[in-house]
């Protein structure tokens, strides 16, 4: 048990947790926010369990979650568009908090690995993470509601 | 096509393989030999299908 594997322990248990338990409960403007933020909590909780267990293939699952996790997003926001744009979700707040708890990990991963190829892989996912799930956000909140063409 | 749109199609397919074969070299875990020829073609690959995507996309 050190360090990372505690960070990793409290991101998957307290984050994530709370992100499942609010996509189970409560209006669907809440859950559908809760889903684009728990691949946006799990994916640093990957990075950060990779760095405890030495183990550099976890950091390809972040990858995968940091790319698929907003386009699932995407999908909901198509399929739920009019449901959403009568009670639109707004979760300024929440979405920010998360993006900076996702950089606060890339930042730390990065002083932790040093100059390498490594690091530049990290901050490409961190990237990705980021504005992935601020665009995935933008969107459930009616932010493109004039750019679909049917 | 005239000269100069061909040259700026070239260029592009061009921007697009640099860049898609640096994110190729930055993702892998080791760089050896195969690794730089499969991920050059596939960035060729990737740098044709996003240069028709755009093109699409922006109907020109």
């Amino acid at each position: 048990m050190n360090g990372w594997t505690a960070a990793a322990t409290v991101l998957l248990g307290c984050g994530l947790g709370t992100a499942l338990w609010g996509v189970a409960t409560g209006p669907l403007r809440r859950r559908v926010v809760a889903q684009n933020l728990s691949t946006a909590l799990a994916c640093p909780g990957l990075l950060l369990l990779s760095q405890a267990y030495g183990r550099p293939s976890y950091v390809d699952l972040g990858l995968v979650l940091a790319l698929l996790g907003p386009v699932g997003t995407l999908v909901f926001a198509r399929l739920l568009a009019d449901e959403l744009a009568e009670d639109p979700p707004s979760a300024r707040g929440v979405t920010w908090a998360v993006a900076g708890l996702g950089a606060g990990a890339v930042i730390a991963l990065c002083v932790a690995t040093g100059p390498s190829r490594a690091m530049v892989k990290l901050l490409v996912i961190g990237a990705l993470l980021i504005s992935g799930n601020l665009l995935a956000s933008r969107a459930l909140s009616g932010g493109f509601g004039g750019a679909g063409r049917g | 096509m005239n000269r100069r749109t061909a040259l700026l199609a070239t260029a592009e397919v061009l921007a697009w393989w640099v860049g898609l074969a640096l994110l190729w070299l930055v993702l892998i875990s080791t760089v050896d030999t195969l690794e730089r020829v499969v991920g050059a073609a596939a960035a060729g690959a990737g740098a044709l299908a996003a240069a028709a995507a755009r093109r699409a996309v922006t109907g020109r």
